[in-house]
C-alpha cells in the first residue's frame, strides 16, 4: 500500500461517505416511488479508469458495484469542466444501462485542469417511451419497442443544461415532468459528490486522493482474493433455465463454468442458449459485468464484511461472455427484463460454487420478483387506474448453518411491500389474504423459506390482473447438499371452491367481479438431509405452521400424535426413510428438471448451441423452437402440465433428439459453416 | 421567606441513576448521581431522592414535581424480555409480523438475519372482522370467535394483547368492541387497540405500536406502582411524570396507558436541554452529541427546537409516531480498537461496555477502547477519573495499545501513544461522515452549527469531532453528565395525535374541495386534546396546539409535511394550508403546480402543556485562579496542556487550549488553537483562536 493504514482506513470512511450523500441527496430531492420507496437508484465515485472505487453501503441498489462508467466517456471526444453526460444506451454503454428505463449521469470531475475522477448516478426513471406505459415488458423482440435510445450525450454542457437534449428527451417519455425531476435529484447528487471531492484533494493533497484510491482497491482485491481462496482449485460446471423463451414453452438455459485456480475466479457462459426474441437478453458489453458476478460479491462481502465496497473486490476475476448469447447480445436486442435472466445465471454461479464446496452459498431463493399489478376500470368514464398491488418474491435459500428466510428475498433488489391499506385506499379490490406459504420452503437439515400466498378479490368490471416475472413455474428452487427444492409458483382463481381453476403462467388475466386471484410464489431450496433436521425443530415448524403435519412426515420423516412428538415411531420411519431414498443427491432439482436434463444432458445442449451460432442471430430462435418441440411434442401443454409428464418416455424423446442433432449439423453444414451474423 | 419549593429531574441509566434538583427560591440546581440497581430502578430513584433529602434539608412536600426518565421499555424491547403476549389481526393477516416489509437488513450479506417476529406466529390470532378503506364495516365481529378467541388467549396464558384489525385507522370501533370484549373475558389481561393508540394508515407499523404498546404494558404498570409506592414511602407526594419520546413529558397515568410514548425519552431529554441551553444563547442551530459508554448520538435542531422524525427504530422494529430525532453515529467510550488481517485500524462496533469495560478500569477489559485511548494520551487523569472514585491503569491501557501498535506495524518507544492518537482520528472522521451525512439529509450547512457535547466522553471528544466535521464551536453544559436529567425538569407536558384522512383541498380541487373534513377532522383532534390536557394535572397551565399537515400534489407518491404556525390557526384556510405547501414544495423542488389539487394524507397535532419554567441558574463570574499543567501526546509529540476544575470556571472566563478542563462527570478537552469561554450560565463555549 502507498499509504499509511491509518490514512487509508479514514479514507475509506470518507469516500463512502461522499457516496452515501450523493445518494441521500438524490433520495430528499427525488419525485418518483421508483427512488422514494423501491429505492431504485445509484450513487457512486469512478476512478479515472471508470470503474467504481466508492460507493454507498445501504442507499440505492447494491448490485451496481462493478459497473465501468469507461466506455461511455470515451464516446465523448471532448470533456471540460461542469459537463454531464447522459445515457441509457444498453450497447454503446458497453453494458453501464442494462435496460432502458435507467437513466446514468456521469461528471467528470476536473482538478487543476485535469480528470480526477467521475462522479456516477443512475435511477429507473418511470417511463422512457416504448410499447407499454412503464417501458418494460418481456413480450418485446427489439430495442426499438423498449423506447428511446440516448447514446452518451452532454444533457450538461460547462455548466449549462443542453436544451436540445432535454426537448427531444421529453417528447419522448410519457411522464417527462416526472422524470425531469427525478434528473434535477441526480444533477445535485453529482454536484455534491464533485463538491466533496475537491474538498477531499483539499484537506489532503490529489497524490494523497489518487494513492487512497489506489490501495482501497488494492486492499478490496486482497480482502477478496483471501475469500475466494476457500474455493478449492478445479472446474465446476453448474446450468440453470428460465422456464421459456416467451415466445414458446422452450426453457432458456444459462451454464456457468467456473474455473479456479488459487482463488483466481474465471467464469465461462459460453454454451448458455443463444440470444432470444424477447426481454430476457442481457447487455454486458462482454465485460466482467453487475449481473454477471452479484452472488460472488454476496459471496465475498458475506465472509468478509469490512471488505470496501469498490471495483478491487472483482480484481481476480474474468469471465467469458460470447457475442449472440443470452448474456452478450448483438446491439438491438431486446434486455428489458434481464433481471429475469440475471437471477437463473446467478443461481447457476451458486451451483458451480457448491460443486467445488458446498456450505460456501445459501441453495436458491423462489428466485423470482413479481411486481403483482391490477387495473381496475371507472363504471363511469371508462379511465383505467392501474395499481402495483404488491411485489412477490420467495423465501430465501437455506445454507449451511441457518433456515432461509420466510417469504423475503434481499438477495435482488431487497425492496419493500405495500401496506395492504395503502393498497385498499387505491383500489375497490381488497386482499384477502397476504401470508406465507406453508410447505413450499424446501425440506432439509436446514429448511428453505417459504413462499408467500397473495389474494385479491376483485371488485369491478372489466378489471384485469397482470404479472412480469413470472419465474420457477416449470423448474423448482433446487435444493443442495442433500436439500430438497422449494415448491413452484402457482397462479389459481377461486381456489378452494368448486370454480378453482389453474391459470399457469400469468401474463395478463381478465377475472370476473368477486373473483378470487390468487399467486403462491415458490420456496427456497433447502441445504442438507431432511431426516438429519432435529425432530424438535420439525415439530415447532408444524406448531407456528411453516410446514404440515403431513409433510413434516412425509418429507422429514417426524411422527407427531395429538400434538406431540412421537419419538420413536419417527426414529424407525426415518430409519425406513433412509434406507429407502440412499445417499442424499448434491442437488435436488425435482422430477421436472430431472426428466428435462435426461433427455437434454449437457454434452448435446452445448453441442446443439455451438451448431444455432454458426447461423444467423435472428435465424436461432426458430430453429431452436422446432428442434425441441420436435423432441417434446407436449412442450407447449407445459405450465399448467408438468415438464416431467410432457416429456413423457425419456428413451423414445432421446432417439427424437438425435434425429434432431443429425438434422440440425447436415443443415448447419449444408449452410458451409460459419453464417455471417 | 416564602416556601420551599422543588422540582427532581431523574434519568436512570444502565450504570448511575441522574438526579437534578431544581430549587424554584434559589433558582439554583443540585446534582447527584445513584448507581443504578438494574433488577428494580425503582430502589436507585428512591435511594437518590432520599440522599438529596437529608443532604439538603428539605422536607418531602416541598417537592412539587418528579419528572422521571426511564429506559424500562426500551432495554425491555432490545432484550425481548416483555410480556407474554398474543396479537389479534383480521382474517389473512396472520403472518403481518413475519413479513413486516420485506427488507432485509442488509443486500451483501445472506449472514445477516432477520428480526425475530415480536409475536412467534402461534400467538398470532385470527377473526373474520375487518373495516374498509372508507371506514366501514366490511365484515362483522363473529361473538363465536370471540367465544373461541379469549378461550384460546387464556390457555395460552397471555399477559398482554394487541388488536390490529384492516383499515381500523379510520374507525377503532370495530377494535374497540372486540378489546372490550376481551377485556371483560380476560381480568387482568392488558388489551392495546392499534386505532386507539395510533391511527395511522399501514398496518404492520400501527400493528407494532400497538405491539410494542402491549408487549411492554404489564411491566411498566407494575414499575410504576413500585415506584409510586417508595415515593409514598418517602412521604413524596408530588405527582410524578414521564418523559416521552417527543421531548414532553407525560402524566403517571398517560404513560400507564400508553407506555410505547416513553419508550425513547432518554434522548429526546438531552435534545430539551440543549435546547434550552441553546436559546439562553441566542444560538438557535444546534447539533447535540452524546457521548457515552457505548455509544454516541447525535440529533441536529435548526430552529432552536427539537425536531422530530416519524421513522426511527426500536431496538429491530420501527415505530411511526413521532419523536425526537435521534441518530446513533457510533462509537463511545468503551468501543473496542482492533486491526484487521490486512493492517487496518478500526473502532468497534463491539463495545467493552461497562462490563469488564476498558481496559484502564482493571475489571478484566484485555482489549482496548477509545476510553483506554484518552488515557495513556493524557487527555483523562487516571487518578480524578469520577472525582477519583476509580483509579485507572495506565500501565494496562498503554500494554493494550502498544498490541495495537504492533499490529499497526509502528515503531519506536511511543508508538502505543502514535496507535491511541490514530485510533481517535478514525473515531472522529467516521462520527465527521456520520454527522456530513446527517446534515445534508436535512440540506443545510455544517459551519453554521454548534456542537452540544455531554454525555461522559462527549465534552472529551467533542473538539476533535468539530475539528474533523469543519464545525465551528463546541459548547459545553455545565454538568454534562447529568444533561438528561436537567432536560426531564424542563419539558412541557406534550402529547401528539393523528388522523389520517384523504381529501383534496384548495382552489385547484374545486368542487371536490373537502377542507370542510378536514376542519371537522382537526376540530375533534383538539377536542379530544383539551379533554386530554385538562386531566394532566395541575401543574399545567395554558396549552397550545400545534397543527400540521403531510401533504402532496394529487397523484404524487410522497408527501411535505407542512406545520402551521398557533398564531395562524384561527381562520385557517384550505388556500392557506395549499399556500405553506406550494412555497415548501418550491423550495426542496425547485417548483410549484398550482392546477393540481393538493392532497392531504395525515393531519397532526400536537397539544403542548405549559408547565411554569425551571430557570437556568446564573453562574457567578471569575477567571481561573491556578493553574497547572500535564503532560499531554498531541500531534504526534509530547505537549503540555494547562489544567483545569470546572469548579474554578466562573462567568466569563476564558482559558486556550491545549487545555483540560476536569470536573466529577466528565473531562472537557480543548484542543491548541482553541479556546474556551465560560458564558453567564457557566456553559463553556470553545471555538478557534483565529475566529474568537
Amino acid at each position: 500500500m502507498k499509504l499509511d493504514p491509518v490514512l487509508v482506513e479514514i479514507f475509506f470512511h470518507k469516500v463512502t461517505a461522499i457516496a452515501e450523500e450523493m445518494a441521500i441527496t438524490l433520495q430528499r430531492t427525488a419525485r418518483t416511488t421508483y427512488v422514494k420507496e423501491a429505492g431504485d437508484y445509484g450513487c457512486a465515485l469512478a476512478a479515472r479508469g471508470g470503474r467504481f472505487f466508492a460507493y454507498p453501503k445501504v442507499l440505492g441498489v447494491s448490485g451496481f458495484l462493478d459497473s465501468d462508467v469507461g466506455p461511455t466517456m470515451k464516446r465523448i471526444p471532448h470533456l471540460e469542466p461542469g459537463d454531464v453526460v447522459l445515457t441509457n444506451h444498453p450497447f454503446e454503454s458497453e453494458g453501464l444501462a442494462t435496460h432502458m428505463p435507467d437513466l446514468h449521469l456521469i461528471r467528470p470531475i476536473f482538478f487543476e485542469g485535469q480528470i480526477v475522477a467521475y462522479a456516477w448516478d443512475f435511477i429507473h426513471s418511470a417511463d422512457i417511451g416504448g410499447g407499454v406505459p412503464s417501458s418494460i415488458s418481456p413480450r418485446f423482440s427489439d430495442l426499438y419497442q423498449e423506447g428511446f435510445q440516448i447514446p452518451p450525450v452532454k444533457l450538461v454542457k460547462a455548466g449549462a443544461l443542453n436544451e436540445d437534449v432535454l426537448t427531444l428527451y421529453k417528447a419522448n417519455c410519457r411522464t417527462p415532468e416526472v422524470n425531469l425531476g427525478d434528473i434535477k435529484a441526480m444533477l445535485a447528487a453529482l454536484l455534491v459528490g464533485e463538491k466533496r471531492v475537491l474538498g477531499l484533494i483539499a484537506q489532503h493533497g490529489l497524490e494523497t486522493f489518487l494513492d487512497a484510491q489506489d490501495d482501497l482497491v488494492e486492499l478490496a482485491g486482497t480482502k477478496a482474493l483471501a475469500v475466494q481462496r476457500q474455493i478449492p482449485d478445479g472446474e465446476y460446471v453448474f446450468s440453470d433455465f428460465l422456464d421459456d423463451d416467451f415466445n414458446s414453452k422452450v426453457p432458456v438455459r444459462v451454464r456457468c463454468r467456473m474455473v479456479v485456480k488459487d482463488g483466481h475466479i474465471h467464469l465461462d457462459f459460453a454454451s448458455s442458449d443463444p440470444q432470444v426474441l424477447a426481454a430476457y437478453n442481457i447487455p454486458t458489453g462482454g465485460h466482467r459485468h453487475v449481473w454477471l458476478t452479484l452472488k460472488l460479491m454476496h459471496f465475498i462481502y458475506s465472509h468478509d464484511k469490512t471488505v470496501p465496497l469498490n471495483h478491487g473486490l472483482f480484481a481476480n476475476v474474468t469471465v467469458n461472455a460470447p457475442r449472440g448469447t443470452i448474456v452478450n447480445p448483438e446491439p438491438g436486442a431486446a434486455v428489458g427484463v434481464r433481471s429475469a435472466t440475471a437471477i437463473r445465471l446467478n443461481e447457476a454461479l451458486v451451483g458451480a460454487m457448491a460443486r467445488a464446496k458446498p456450505g460456501l452459498m445459501p441453495a436458491p431463493s423462489g428466485g423470482i420478483m413479481i411486481p403483482c399489478v391490477l387495473v381496475e376500470q371507472d363504471p363511469a368514464s371508462g379511465q383505467r387506474r392501474v395499481m402495483v398491488l404488491q411485489s412477490l418474491v420467495g423465501g430465501t435459500g437455506a445454507r449451511m448453518g441457518s433456515d432461509g428466510v420466510d417469504g423475503r428475498d434481499s438477495s435482488l433488489a431487497n425492496q419493500r411491500n405495500t401496506p395492504i391499506e395503502k393498497t385498499e385506499e387505491e383500489a375497490e379490490a381488497h386482499i384477502v389474504q397476504y401470508a406465507l406459504r406453508p410447505d413450499s420452503g424446501g425440506a432439509g437439515r436446514w429448511r428453505g423459506g417459504t413462499g408467500v400466498i397473495f389474494s385479491v378479490k376483485i371488485a369491478r368490471f372489466g378489471s384485469a390482473v397482470l404479472g412480469r416475472g413470472m419465474e420457477r413455474f416449470v423448474f423448482r428452487p433446487w435444493g443442495m447438499a442433500g436439500g430438497r427444492p422449494g415448491e413452484k409458483a402457482r397462479v389459481v382463481v377461486n381456489a378452494g371452491t368448486p370454480q378453482e381453476r389453474e391459470l399457469g403462467k400469468l401474463d395478463i388475466f381478465y377475472p370476473e367481479p368477486g373473483d378470487i386471484v390468487t399467486i403462491m410464489t415458490p420456496g427456497g431450496g433447502g441445504y442438507g438431509d431432511p431426516l438429519e433436521r432435529p425432530a424438535g425443530e420439525v415439530v415447532r415448524d408444524v406448531e407456528v405452521g411453516y410446514v404440515s403435519a403431513g409433510a413434516a412426515k412425509c418429507e422429514y420423516g417426524v411422527v407427531i400424535a395429538g400434538g406431540r412428538l412421537d419419538a420413536a415411531a419417527t426414529e424407525a420411519l426415518r430409519a425406513r426413510l433412509r434406507a429407502a431414498r440412499g445417499p442424499a443427491p448434491d442437488f435436488d432439482f425435482g422430477p421436472e428438471r430431472l426428466a428435462w436434463d435426461a433427455v437434454f444432458d449437457d454434452a448435446t445442449l452445448n453441442r446443439m448451441n455451438g451448431l444455432l451460432m454458426r447461423l444467423g442471430t435472428n435465424a436461432r430462435p426458430l430453429v431452436r423452437r422446432q428442434l425441441f418441440e420436435r423432441v417434446v411434442p407436449d412442450l407447449a401443454k407445459v405450465g399448467i402440465l408438468p415438464l416431467h409428464e410432457a416429456v413423457g418416455d425419456v428413451a423414445a424423446a432421446r432417439l427424437r433428439l438425435e434425429n434432431e442433432m443429425a438434422a440440425l449439423e447436415t443443415m448447419v453444414q449444408a449452410m458451409g459453416g460459419t453464417i455471417g451474423t | 421567606m416564602p416556601e420551599a419549593r422543588y422540582r427532581i429531574g431523574i434519568d436512570v441509566g444502565g450504570t448511575f441513576t441522574d438526579f437534578v434538583l431544581a430549587d424554584l427560591n434559589s433558582a439554583t440546581l443540585r446534582f447527584h448521581k445513584e448507581p443504578s440497581v438494574p433488577k428494580d430502578p425503582s430502589a436507585s430513584v428512591e435511594a437518590g431522592i432520599a440522599a438529596m433529602l437529608s443532604r439538603h434539608a428539605m422536607q418531602p412536600r416541598e417537592v412539587e414535581l418528579i419528572v422521571h426518565g426511564t429506559t424500562i421499555g426500551l432495554n425491555a424491547i432490545i432484550q425481548r424480555r416483555g410480556a407474554r403476549m398474543a396479537m389479534v389481526v383480521s382474517k389473512g393477516n396472520r403472518d403481518l409480523l413475519e413479513l413486516a416489509r420485506l427488507r432485509l437488513p442488509s443486500s451483501y450479506d445472506f449472514t445477516e438475519p432477520r428480526e425475530v417476529p415480536l409475536v412467534p406466529r402461534d400467538l398470532m390470532f385470527e377473526v373474520s372482522a375487518r373495516m374498509r378503506s372508507n371506514g366501514s364495516i366490511l365484515v362483522p365481529l363473529d361473538p363465536t370467535e370471540i367465544e373461541a378467541l379469549a378461550e384460546r388467549l387464556r390457555a395460552e396464558k397471555v399477559e398482554a394483547v394487541a388488536i390490529l384489525l384492516l383499515n381500523s385507522y379510520r374507525d377503532a370501533s370495530l377494535e374497540v368492541e372486540l378489546g372490550t370484549a376481551l377485556r371483560a373475558r380476560l381480568p387482568g389481561v392488558l388489551v392495546s387497540e392499534s386505532g386507539l393508540i395510533w391511527p395511522e394508515v399501514r398496518e404492520y407499523e400501527r400493528g407494532l405500536v400497538a405491539g410494542l404498546n402491549a408487549y411492554i404494558h404489564p411491566l411498566m404498570t407494575s414499575y410504576f406502582t413500585k415506584l409510586k409506592n417508595r415515593l409514598d414511602g418517602l412521604g413524596v407526594t408530588a405527582p410524578v411524570y414521564i418523559t416521552a419520546n417527543n421531548g414532553g413529558s407525560l402524566s403517571l397515568e398517560t404513560a400507564r396507558a400508553r407506555p410505547i410514548d416513553t419508550v425513547l425519552s432518554g434522548p429526546a431529554s438531552g435534545v430539551v436541554a440543549s435546547t434550552r441551553l441553546g436559546q439562553a444563547n441566542s444560538q438557535t442551530k444546534l447539533i447535540t452529541f452524546d457521548m457515552g459508554g457505548t455509544s454516541a448520538d447525535i440529533s441536529v435542531c435548526q430552529s432552536g427546537e427539537p425536531e422530530f422524525t416519524t421513522a426511527t427504530f426500536v431496538g429491530d422494529f420501527p415505530l411511526i409516531m413521532p419523536v425526537v430525532n435521534v441518530g446513533a453515529i457510533g462509537a463511545g467510550g468503551g468501543s473496542i480498537v482492533w486491526v484487521d488481517k490486512q493492517g487496518l485500524l478500526k473502532i468497534g462496533p463491539l463495545s467493552a461496555g461497562a462490563d469488564p469495560g476498558p481496559v484502564c478500569y482493571g475489571r478484566g477489559g484485555t482489549e482496548a477502547t477509545i476510553t483506554d485511548c484518552y488515557v495513556i494520551l493524557g487527555i483523562l487523569d487516571p487518578t480524578t477519573f469520577l472525582g477519583g472514585r476509580m483509579q485507572l491503569d495506565t500501565a494496562a491501557a498503554t500494554r493494550a495499545l502498544d498490541g495495537i501498535a504492533e499490529r499497526l506495524g509502528l515503531s519506536g518507544a511511543n508508538r502505543a501513544m502514535a496507535a491511541a492518537e490514530a485510533a481517535l482520528r478514525v473515531a472522529s472522521a467516521k462520527m465527521g461522515t456520520e454527522i456530513t451525512k446527517l446534515l445534508a439529509t436535512a440540506g443545510v450547512d455544517p459551519r453554521e452549527f454548534a456542537l452540544v457535547a455531554y454525555g461522559g466522553a462527549g465534552p472529551t471528544q467533542a473538539n476533535l469531532l468539530a475539528a474533523e466535521a469543519g464545525l465551528t464551536s463546541v459548547i459545553v453544559p455545565p454538568a454534562p453528565g447529568t444533561f438528561c436529567a436537567l432536560g426531564a425538569i424542563l419539558a412541557d407536558v406534550r402529547r401528539d395525535y393523528i388522523r389520517t384522512i384523504r381529501r383534496l383541498i384548495g382552489p385547484a380541487a374545486g368542487s371536490d374541495d373537502g377542507w370542510a373534513d378536514i376542519v371537522a377532522a382537526i376540530e375533534g383532534l383538539e377536542k379530544e386534546a383539551r379533554a386530554w390536557v385538562a386531566r394532566e394535572g395541575e401543574i399545567v397551565g395554558e396549552h397550545e396546539m400545534l397543527v400540521s399537515f403531510s401533504l402532496r400534489y394529487q397523484g404524487q407518491a410522497y408527501e411535505l409535511a407542512v406545520h402551521i404556525a398557533p398564531s395562524l390557526r384561527d381562520g385557517l384556510s384550505a388556500k392557506h394550508v395549499c399556500d405553506l405547501f406550494h412555497a415548501e414544495h418550491e423550495r426542496l423542488y425547485g417548483f410549484r403546480d398550482l392546477a393540481v389539487p393538493v392532497e392531504t394524507a395525515t393531519a397532526r397535532l400536537g397539544v403542548v402543556g405549559k408547565v411554569p419554567p425551571v430557570e437556568l441558574p446564573q453562574a457567578a463570574p471569575g477567571q481561573p485562579l491556578r493553574q497547572h499543567s500535564r503532560p499531554l501526546w498531541h500531534g504526534g509529540h509530547q505537549i503540555s496542556a494547562a489544567v483545569f476544575q470546572r469548579t474554578e470556571l466562573g462567568a466569563g472566563a476564558l482559558i486556550r487550549g491545549p487545555a483540560i478542563v476536569e470536573q466529577l462527570d466528565t473531562t472537557t478537552f480543548i484542543l491548541p488553537g482553541w479556546q474556551a469561554r465560560a458564558d453567564r450560565l457557566g456553559a463553556l463555549h470553545l471555538t478557534r483562536e483565529a475566529a474568537a
